[in-house]
């Protein structure tokens, strides 16, 4: 029931939909009213006072940024009165702020620099008393006052799409500064959007600083490679002339903040490229390692192509595949189907940022995947949206999102779903075998081992009641759980029978892409080659591999994101070695190039035949995203029931859960320069107790096969017994359930 | 009226300059020529206009100072291109004239800066800082040119001079509690919930009942009247709240709370107006204990208003917001006149906020309390209220005194009547379709138009959806009991009769029109009184007419020294944002009574008072600069038959996206008005 709104805006007939500005209304339109502070994905900021408009009849000027149309006003975008008002605007701006465009970070891209010359201000009549203010260092970044035009972006970047809500203004009229909300200095997960919105040189990294002129750097638009939320992203390079052993390097990394955000690990931790130089001998043995090899191993962190490569090597040598990662997922996916009946999740991070109502299960998703986090926070503060955070540990990070923080004992995630289910589909229209199903739960068992009360059950009915769009979303917690299948059709069935979409966490950059490109096989801990993973004979882009190849932002290919969308990577940086291709031809798999294989990939799981160099890369003027292609969807036969609840598990004594802190994913996020590594075990002072550790101190925690070396940090945020322990610096079986039962002993 | 030198208030110009001071005209509106008790004002200068009560004033040094408030109070603002430099270079063209180093092209700066404030700031701050201080320049020019041209500073320039401030609004002016309305609205506009929630509680702790069951004068004083329709005030207030509620945030105090100073002070009631000045005063380190006489807390909002308007769940949020803040609160206790007496020496101040908690009689024949079926509003609320959110059983007493068939409130098959026309009234008629009775007629003596008009436009329909009849132009003339059973009234018809003279019109009962109407139960709601038994007779407690508490309506000291009253126990039954109004400014006045046994009022209050005199809303002013024709929001209500036959709380609020559109919809009229005093 949209209610249409016709008007005109400079004699054009527009029409607006519930809810849309006159100012969203003319962009559509490609109508152009200058703005300084307007930012697409929040609230309006409306301090640049820049988009006022006429209407006809109204006295005055009106905001067209926060003023939504009525029926059949006329809209007048400029005029020599509008015109004047805009440039004593830019005046404003102007006074006082430092002449020091030649040392700016931002020069040359400046939203102040271009609006002062599209405003011809080339005087000045206004002046104010100057006022002394201090740069802030906050670490990655750097704020000076001096340059803040205060349109408060940054604020509402932060707190409106981030959810960090780190940062606040300071009111003080002339003297209104930013500043670190309720602390001494900025304390927040380092995103960097503010530095990405700010349209002057107030907010800035303070690696880039002063490094390079932004007209000097070119730019090469790619897909961030250390999540699966599939950011678009571009990265920055330049050619060194001082730094000899280097011909280019990246500089930064920027977004499309209009429409879109990057993560602190997509913004400042680029420095992943292979740097090893091209050694022939090395790719010999490769060749000849592989040859003679049983299997491969290989992680998710590679492309479509290059999995569709291995896949060939498999097909044509007769070795084995090995990646536990993308093998549960499919095996999650494949037990999805096989209720679903079709091959892919339906919801996307698009859905999550339009919904009112999100239930996320099995996943620390503040860390696993900060473009969910975000679009959940974009849910929770532009919808309302109540969502309930089903995990065994709480996050402080989401506790501005969370409405509903729903706490379950470790290993009970098939007893929730069935739960969760039993609510959901109350009132859905289930054949009588399901019916059944649900009505044999021993929900007096499952509350009360799982630890989710029937209470809190009925409080997701009661608080869902009124919420239209729905979005379920499950994370890689789950994947390596016991009873994973069943996990699987039950989040099925919710999807099949309720009008919520499903969304699926994927571990990595491209474990769907493998999962969809390579047929696996059962990691037996055989001997096998390594690609990109542990083995007798390593081929990576890691330091310290037995043959190079390139890293992620250093060749072309595509992986699939969360939104099961194909997404384009580019060559950022030249990579002087060996190709896994380069040796697939040598074993009598022919193509020239790798993303000749792009067109090749198997559309029986819904790619398209597609040719990479026919793929987009961008959005829209409009923020469409019109980056590669969403996979088609695929049916298959639903025939598989559901299968009864198992007893759950117990998890006592000593429990650590595979965890990385914010910004850090894997290897690569380990190895680049900016980003913090913070290896140590977190616990609650529960935990300490419990497992006789205190703050600071030496240890080791023995869980599965491995045994690895931490210091305790006790985490004031942190509640219960389950410890945090990150995975990004050492290499961990996919296999294995993320909670795990230890030991923890003093290192000596 | 009063006595001005010179004056531009709301365009009006008067021009005594050079008049010999009995020929002075007077000006229309109430301006603060007296400061308070010991001070006249010299000058008043805001939004609308400069009023001069003296020919003494440096007009040059008042219009920079005036600029200087715009930053001084600039955590109102500086949010805003405009206003952030505008603002700046006003105060440093004023200032450069006024110490004499101006030049004739600083005046033409000023009016430019002054004219794209005035059309282009955010708030209506920065659209009016100008306006008086071009009244200023363009009717004092020579003083300014003088200046100018012969370089010289402005005739007090370096004098000590008191300049005092006050930030406004039309919408916070006309709220009892002068909440920062603006403030918290902006916080929901930029999302952000908990600026919102710490704006409200600055000045009112009771966000979740606020931004459910008030009156919302302030709404009725909303500058955007003057465009389309008021903005939905209220109900925007409880979005901070839920906030902090749904996400389980520790309570969000707008202030640290002060460290312990050694004294202490009773309260006496934990309704509104308790809970509020325990809070403030919890706030300024006083040490709190505040007695309550039921087992629960919360005064009438607990167990006068229903369930489903005020879920105790929320209501519960706001008392212990109050309880953090470092309030100790002891229920069950009713004090006694020895207590009273005790009090004195024990604590350093008393407040009385003890409610008006007696039922008033409808007067009509037979009304006899010990009538069966005859109960009183307050007695009848108490034991659905108790029962509905605290489990609590009606005693055998009231069973039997009220023939009720179990231990709570069930009016299965029965018929009710109330009479009544507030808000109490409403509460019964729709408690009283909860309990199952199979009639419920208010009987009322006026019209449905100030039925509306006394409560709210929702509360009446919602009682006419959920089945309440209503009877206007009637009373009750008689009871008809059998042996002390109710079992009918005799209703009296009126009509209006217009005054021949043009005065207020009459009722006059209609001759042979009265009719008997059967009932089970007589339910009056006409009014409450309080009861003050407690109160030592020694102490002789001057009283008012309505044997309320009386107090001056200022610094509410009662006629004893040391012994406060606020709420209705003071006023009289009245709204829950005047007692939380009242309360917060006795509280102020007690935190330096405590210290220093003088009863004072802060600047911020004596301009609070003055302004209130003023009334900053006019609702005939023109208001541009806005698109008119944007609908106000209404929040969706639960089902009628599925609420009438519970207690879920029957307005939904607001979805995000009606509050978004809401909140962008007000105007942040804000003003700085200044005395020179």
């Amino acid at each position: 029931m949209s209610k249409i709104v016709n008007f005109k805006i400079d004699g054009k007939d527009v029409k607006a939909q519930k809810g849309e500005t006159i100012l969203q209304v003319a962009r559509a339109n490609d109508i152009y009213i200058p703005t300084m502070c307007y930012i697409s994905k929040t609230t309006p900021c409306a301090s640049c006072r820049m988009c006022v408009v006429e209407a006809e009849g109204v006295d005055g000027f009106v905001l067209s940024c926060n003023t939504p149309p009525t029926e059949g006003i006329e809209i007048t975008t400029n005029n020599v009165e509008l015109e004047q008002e805009r440039v004593n605007i830019m005046k404003l701006y102007d006074v006082n702020h430092p002449l020091e465009c030649g040392v700016c970070d931002k020069s040359g891209e400046c939203d102040l620099q271009n609006k002062t010359l599209e405003f011809n201000v080339g005087q000045q009549n206004f002046s104010a008393k100057d006022q002394a203010r201090k740069i802030e260092n906050w670490g990655m970044i750097n704020y000076d006052p001096a340059l803040c035009i205060m349109c408060e972006k940054c604020t509402h970047v932060c707190n409106e799409v981030i959810g960090d809500d780190a940062i606040d203004v300071k009111f003080g009229g002339y003297g209104s500064t930013i500043i670190p909300k309720n602390a001494e200095t900025l304390d927040c997960t380092f995103c960097g959007e503010c530095i990405a919105v700010c349209p002057v040189g107030a907010l800035i990294s303070s690696d880039f600083k002063y490094t390079a002129n932004a007209w000097e750097l070119s730019r090469v638009p790619s897909t961030c490679a250390h999540c699966s939320a599939g950011c678009s992203l571009e990265y920055e390079t330049k050619h060194i002339g001082d730094r000899s052993s280097q011909a280019e390097s990246i500089y930064r990394v920027k977004n499309n903040f209009e429409f879109t955000s990057l993560c602190g690990a997509g913004r400042f931790g680029f420095d992943f490229a292979n740097v090893a130089k091209s050694d022939a001998s090395a790719f010999n043995s490769a060749v000849d390692a592989l040859q003679n090899a049983k299997a491969i191993r290989f992680s998710s962190i590679i492309t479509n192509e290059e999995a569709h490569i291995l896949q060939l090597l498999k097909e044509k040598l007769g070795v084995k595949l090995f990646n536990e990662d993308a093998r549960l997922y499919g095996e999650f996916m494949s037990a999805y189907a096989s209720v679903s009946g079709k091959l892919h999740h339906s919801g996307s991070l698009d859905a999550i940022k339009q919904a009112d109502a999100i239930i996320i299960l099995g996943s620390r998703v503040a860390t696993d995947n900060p473009g969910v986090r975000y679009a959940m926070t974009t849910a929770s503060r532009h919808n309302g949206a109540k969502i309930v955070y089903a995990h065994p540990i709480e996050d402080a990070l989401m506790q501005n999102i969370v409405t509903q923080f729903m706490k379950y004992e470790a290993g009970a995630e098939e007893g929730v779903m069935a739960l969760l289910a039993n609510t959901l589909l109350a009132n859905a229209d289930l054949s009588e075998a399901e019916k059944k199903y649900f009505d044999d739960l021993d929900l007096g068992y499952l509350e009360a081992e799982s630890n989710v009360g029937a209470d809190e059950l009925a409080t997701i009915t009661r608080t869902f009641a009124r919420t239209q769009k729905r979005v379920f979303v499950i994370g890689s917690d789950v994947f390596a759980h016991a009873n994973a299948a069943n996990i699987a059709k039950l989040a099925a069935m919710i999807e099949k029978y309720t009008d919520f979409s499903l969304v699926v966490i994927p571990e990595n950059v491209n474990t769907a892409g493998v999962s969809l490109v390579c047929d696996l096989d059962a990691d037996d801990s055989s001997e096998a080659i390594g690609y990109n993973a542990a083995g007798t004979f390593v081929i990576g882009s890691l330091e310290g591999a037995d043959l190079a190849v390139p890293a992620l932002n250093q060749q072309e290919g595509t992986v699939v994101s969360i939104d099961n969308r194909v997404l384009p990577l580019n060559v950022a940086l030249s990579f002087e070695g060996y190709t896994l291709n380069d040796i697939a031809n040598a074993l009598g798999v022919v193509k020239e190039n790798t993303v000749d294989y792009t067109k090749e990939l198997n559309t029986a799981s819904g790619f398209k035949s597609v040719a990479f160099d026919d793929l987009e890369n961008f959005l829209d003027k409009y923020g469409n995203d019109v980056r590669g292609y969403l996979l088609d969807e695929v049916s298959c036969e639903a025939t598989a029931t559901l299968d009864e609840v198992s007893d759950l598990p117990e998890f006592n004594g000593v429990v650590i859960y595979h965890s990385n802190p914010v910004l850090q994913f894997n290897n690569y996020t380990n190895s680049v320069e900016q980003l913090e590594k913070d290896t140590t075990l977190r616990g609650s002072a529960q935990f300490s107790a419990a497992a006789r550790v205190s703050d600071g101190e030496e240890i080791e925690i023995t869980f599965g096969k491995q045994t690895v070396k931490r210091v305790f940090k006790l985490d004031e945020e942190l509640k219960g017994t389950v410890a945090l322990n990150p995975t990004f610096d050492i290499s961990v079986d996919a296999s294995e359930y993320k909670f795990l039962k230890s030991k923890i002993v003093r290192a000596i | 009226m009063s006595k001005v030198y010179f004056s531009t208030w709301k365009g009006e110009l008067i021009n005594n300059i050079g008049k010999p001071e009995e020929e002075w005209e007077e000006s229309a509106y109430n301006l603060p020529a007296q400061y308070d008790d010991h001070r006249d004002s010299k000058a008043f200068i805001g939004w609308d206009g400069v009023a001069l009560f003296a020919e003494d004033v440096d007009v040059i040094r008042l219009a920079m100072e005036y600029a200087a408030q715009y930053q001084e109070y600039s955590e109102a603002c500086g949010r805003c291109a405009p206003g952030r430099w505008g603002g700046r270079i006003l105060y440093d063209q004023l200032d450069k004239i006024a110490r004499g180093e101006g030049a004739v092209a600083d005046l033409d700066h000023l009016k430019e800066i002054g004219k794209s404030m005035q059309v282009t700031s955010k708030c209506e701050i920065g659209k009016t800082v100008p306006n008086p201080i071009i009244d200023l320049m363009v009717h004092f020019e020579d003083t300014f040119m003088d200046c100018i041209e012969n370089q010289k500073e402005s005739k007090h320039y370096k004098e000590s001079i008191g300049y005092i401030a006050k930030i406004t609004s039309p919408c916070s002016d006309a709220c009892p509690a002068d909440v920062d309305i603006p403030g918290y609205i902006e916080g929901v506009r930029d999302l952000r919930f908990d600026d919102s929630l710490e704006a409200t509680r600055q000045t009112m702790p009771l966000a979740h009942v606020c931004g459910r069951v008030c009156p919302h004068p302030c709404e009725d004083a909303c500058r955007r009247t003057n465009l389309d329709e008021p903005i939905s005030i209220m109900a925007l207030k409880r979005l901070g709240a839920d906030w902090e509620t749904d996400h389980g945030f520790d309570f969000f105090h707008p202030m640290e709370p002060k460290p312990k100073n050694g004294k202490k002070v009773a309260v006496i009631g934990a309704g509104p107006a308790g809970l509020t000045a325990a809070y403030y005063l919890a706030a300024d380190g006083v040490e709190v204990d505040v007695y309550e006489a039921l087992p629960v807390l919360g005064g009438e909002v607990t167990v006068g208003v229903p369930e489903y308007r005020m879920p105790w769940d929320k209501y519960l949020q706001d008392i212990e917001c109050v309880r953090d803040m470092g309030v100790n609160f002891i229920v069950n206790h009713n004090v006694s006149a020895d207590e009273m007496r005790e009090f004195e020496t024990s604590y350093d101040a008393t407040m009385i906020a003890s409610g008006t908690r007696i039922s008033k009689a409808v007067r009509c024949a037979n009304e006899r309390p010990e009538i069966q079926g005859y109960w009183g509003a307050i007695d009848f609320l108490d034991w659905v209220n108790l029962y509905e959110k605290f489990d609590i059983k009606t005693p055998e007493s009231v069973q039997n005194q009220q023939m009720l068939p179990t231990d709570h409130v069930d009016l299965t098959g029965k018929t009710v009547a109330c009479v009544g026309g507030g808000f109490t009234s409403m509460d019964v008629v729709r408690c009283a379709i909860r309990a199952g009775a199979k009639r419920v007629v208010m009987i009322y003596r006026r019209d449905e138009k100030t039925i509306i008009r006394n409560t709210t436009y929702e509360e009446y329909h919602e009682a006419v959806e959920e089945g309440v009849e209503f009877i206007f132009h009637s009373a009750v003339n008689e009871i008809i009991d059998e042996d002390n059973v109710l079992k009918a009234l005799v209703i009296d018809k009126f009509e209006l009769v217009p005054d021949p003279d043009g005065g207020r019109a009459q009722l006059v009962k209609i001759e042979g029109a009265s009719e008997t109407i059967d009932f089970d139960y007589l339910i009056p709601a006409v009014s409450q009184s309080a009861d003050l038994g407690f109160l030592p007779e020694e102490w002789e407690l001057e009283m008012t007419s309505w044997a309320t508490i009386k107090t001056n309506g200022k610094d509410y000291m009662t006629s004893r020294k040391g012994i406060f009253a606020s709420g209705d126990c003071e006023y009289g039954p009245m709204t829950i944002v005047n007692a939380v109004g009242q309360a917060r400014r006795g509280a102020s006045v007690m935190s330096r009574y405590i210290h220093t046994g003088e009863i004072t009022l802060t600047d911020e209050e004596i301009m609070e008072d003055h302004l209130k005199k003023l009334k900053v809303y006019d609702k005939k002013e023109k208001v541009t600069g806005w698109l008119p024709g944007i609908p106000r929001e209404h929040s969706s209500v639960l089902d009628t038959a599925f609420r009438k036959t519970n207690n879920a709380e029957v307005n939904l609020g607001f979805t995000q996206e009606q509050a978004m559109s809401e909140a962008d919809r007000c105007m942040r009229c804000y003003y700085i008005a200044m005395v020179q005093a």
